[in-house]
């Protein structure tokens, strides 16, 4: 009876979502950024949190995190508002990132180790092993102004998943990363996913979107405009493409708009009553030569340049 | 969590500014430079030692002129003088240096001057002429009037010992005035070696965009209160470095360094005094700390908080400027103004506290106004903190600051 309760309370609390976010409202002064979002984010799920420049992402997560208190709304970790005892399970990379300049690698990442829970040999063994995973073994006693950008964002990354946090805060988390810190940030998050943390990051690259997120979330002028899986989100927006590699002239059809077009190359957009084999046949008895067809649902980059519309062109031009 | 926090940051902080060069630099400068005047003062005291000893055995010779008739020919020769025997060339031999000194006192002393001539011997030298004929007349009046009492009490040369009475006890003198405006001078020290540090102590999490990361493992009042205990044992390490050579050279090198004696027994350390004086120390330190964090939590940048920083610091002098008034009518409506507007406040009520004249209603006011003060101070400073140091490159508005506490 007792085992059968406590078993209960272990599927209760796995099934309660690490991350609750109830009717979010966020106002500074007249100008309301929020307004009544709500989303969950699950026990080990990675979930992205997508948005146009000025869409209130950053706003969201530091109101998660405390930094900013809500005009209105619950916003809940772990089932509590929260508060920086939490901090020790928690790995945050900021948007606006930087470490204690004057002071030693060894020295930063072992305050940082501390503060999280971690003792100082505790500290201090971790972060060896992690300057040396990332080839800055030699760097532990220079101090971090000395280091060149790229080997500060690999400490970055190092004190962000220090104590192995459970729940890893990622904001625009490629944002200036060379591509081999991209690569090892990517690695890591892999890492922690496999580890059953649980990943929350808000990224404007939609081909790691596709990669490693579970859920997604779009958020438009402080509200949510799509919520789900990728397939949900995909079928939510409807329509599917067809990738054609092809030569001669592409016919027009009422079962098609074609979308981008380059030499010998075209994707077209089908009309939701379109049939694919339909497609086919009509463009081979055209007399198109057909080299490639592929069908699919529509990509995540299209999908977000229709809901951003010209603000989406802006920020995919910027990154 | 918080406890262990705040060690880990005290620790930190502590530890990242003595570990520093620069602020050993800056920290040793000043007994360096303390040291540089002492051996100064040390070898230009055993020159002057060895040139008084030079004088004694080097006998100055002189003739002189005695109009009042008050001179002692014995006590003359004693000194190395005899009568001038040509006062009409006198002056002309010194000229041609074939006298050294020639002395001519007056008919009457209390009205005319007694002429001095005698060969050019350097500026501090040539002083000594007119030291020997002064003491030609003390001596040969000391003689005529036979007692040493009755001549000491001519001179004005005795001393006096006061006691007063206050509410039938023996009130103090100096001695009881001064020990309580050490805790003055400790506010002074701490303050001025401190003040820029506690400016500057949130902006390096701003400049260096650390605050998100600090603000989600750590309460930003632990954060504040560790960097201000953090200031203060930096400070007492600060105090410690510059009073060493004082120190030293006090008990080891008293008097080669002609330092003056401090007679530390005749102190008096009243409790309530030292007491009320400690309570004003801490009230003021909290006051002021808590301030000049906030400053440093809305300014962007060091050289943006600079510009506010002044007119806090004139604050803790202005009441200097007043300080007779504080001392002779302490019930003047200036100074109970500055004794109980905030930031004048310490020092013009550890002023009263040294003088006496602050009574226990006023004490306690005081005293009560610097802590409730201070600690919103602290409070406004952690908020300012926690919503200020986000604005990472602009100032924060105070409206905006607190708009978002919802």
């Amino acid at each position: 009876m007792r085992k059968g309760r406590y078993a209960g309370q272990m599927e209760y609390r796995a099934a309660k979502p690490l991350i609750h976010v109830r009717d979010f409202r966020m106002q500074f002064g007249d100008n309301t950024v929020i307004d009544g979002l709500s989303f969950d984010v699950a026990r080990g799920e990675t979930f992205g949190f997508l948005g146009s420049n000025g869409s209130g992402k950053t706003t969201t997560i530091r109101a998660l995190l405390g930094i900013y208190r809500p005009t209105s709304g619950t916003l809940e970790i772990n089932g509590r508002v929260f508060s920086d005892d939490f901090g020790a399970r928690l790995g945050y990379l900021p948007e606006e990132r930087g470490l204690y300049k004057k002071e030693s690698v060894l020295d930063v990442m072992t305050y940082f180790g501390r503060l999280k829970g971690l003792s100082r040999a505790e500290s201090q063994r971790f972060s060896r092993a992690y300057l040396d995973r990332v080839d800055l073994a030699d760097k532990a006693d220079v101090r971090v102004d000395k280091l060149s950008g790229g080997q500060q964002q690999k400490v970055q990354l190092g004190v962000t998943i220090m104590n192995d946090p459970e729940l890893l805060i990622l904001d625009e988390p490629t944002k200036g990363f060379d591509p081999v810190n991209r690569r090892l940030l990517l690695d890591i998050i892999e890492d922690r996913k496999k580890a059953g943390a649980t990943v929350m990051m808000v990224t404007h690259q939609m081909e790691e979107v596709e990669r490693l997120c579970d859920r997604i979330i779009l958020l438009k002028d402080g509200k949510s405009a799509a919520y789900g899986t990728i397939d949900e989100v995909q079928n939510q927006f409807g329509g599917r493409t067809v990738r054609l590699k092809y030569s001669g002239t592409l016919p027009e059809s009422p079962r098609y708009r074609v979308g981008l077009q380059e030499t010998n190359y075209a994707e077209l957009d089908l009309d939701d009553s379109a049939d694919e084999a339909d497609v086919l046949r009509e463009l081979v008895n055209s007399g198109l030569l057909v080299r490639g067809f592929v069908a699919a649902k529509r990509s995540l980059d299209d999908i977000f340049i229709q809901v951003y519309g010209d603000n989406a062109a802006i920020d995919k031009t910027v990154k | 969590m918080a406890r262990h926090n705040l060690g880990t940051v005290v620790q930190f902080e502590f530890t990242r500014t003595i570990k520093k060069r620069r602020f050993w630099i800056a920290t040793l400068a000043i007994p360096v430079l303390l040291a540089i005047v002492f051996g100064l003062v040390f070898a230009s005291s055993s020159n002057t030692k060895s040139l008084t000893e030079a004088q004694k055995s080097d006998k100055l010779s002189f003739t002189y002129t005695d109009a009042s008739a008050l001179l002692d020919p014995a006590v003359a020769r004693a000194l190395g003088g005899e009568v001038e025997a040509d006062p009409g060339t006198a002056v002309e031999r010194v000229r041609a240096g074939t006298l050294n000194a020639y002395f001519s006192f007056p008919a009457t002393l209390g009205k005319d001057p007694v002429k001095v001539y005698g060969a050019d011997h350097g500026i501090f030298k040539n002083g000594s002429y007119e030291a020997v004929a002064r003491q030609l007349v003390v001596l040969s009046a000391q003689e005529k009037v036979g007692s040493a009492e009755l001549a000491a009490a001519v001179q004005g040369n005795f001393r006096t010992e006061s006691e007063t009475f206050k509410d039938g006890q023996v009130s103090g003198g100096l001695e009881t005035v001064v020990p309580p405006l050490l805790f003055l001078v400790l506010f002074y020290v701490v303050i001025i070696l401190l003040a820029n540090q506690m400016l500057a102590s949130t902006l390096e999490e701003k400049e260096n965009r650390v605050t998100e990361m600090i603000l989600t493992t750590l309460n930003p009042t632990t954060l504040v209160v560790g960097k201000v205990i953090s200031l203060f044992l930096v400070g007492a390490v600060q105090a410690v470095v510059f009073a060493a050579p004082m120190v030293i050279g006090y008990v080891f090198f008293h008097d080669q360094l002609s330092m003056p004696n401090f007679d530390l027994s005749h102190l008096q350390f009243q409790f309530w005094p030292m007491l009320v004086g400690a309570l004003l120390f801490i009230g003021g330190f909290i006051l002021f700390t808590g301030v000049l964090v906030a400053i440093g939590a809305v300014m962007p940048t060091a050289k943006d908080a600079s510009t506010v920083f002044a007119p806090v610091m004139i604050m803790m002098f202005i009441p200097f400027y007043i300080v007779t008034m504080v001392v002779s009518d302490p019930s003047n409506i200036i100074v109970q103004i500055f004794t109980f507007f905030p930031f004048s406040a310490p020092v013009t009520a550890m002023l009263r506290n040294g003088f006496g004249s602050l009574n226990a209603v006023s004490a306690a006011v005081v005293v009560a106004e610097l802590f409730v003060f201070g600690l919103l101070a602290l409070r406004l400073a952690v908020h300012l903190f926690r919503y200020g140091s986000i604005e990472y490159s602009r100032k924060l508005s105070l409206r905006t600051a607190f708009a978002r506490k919802g």
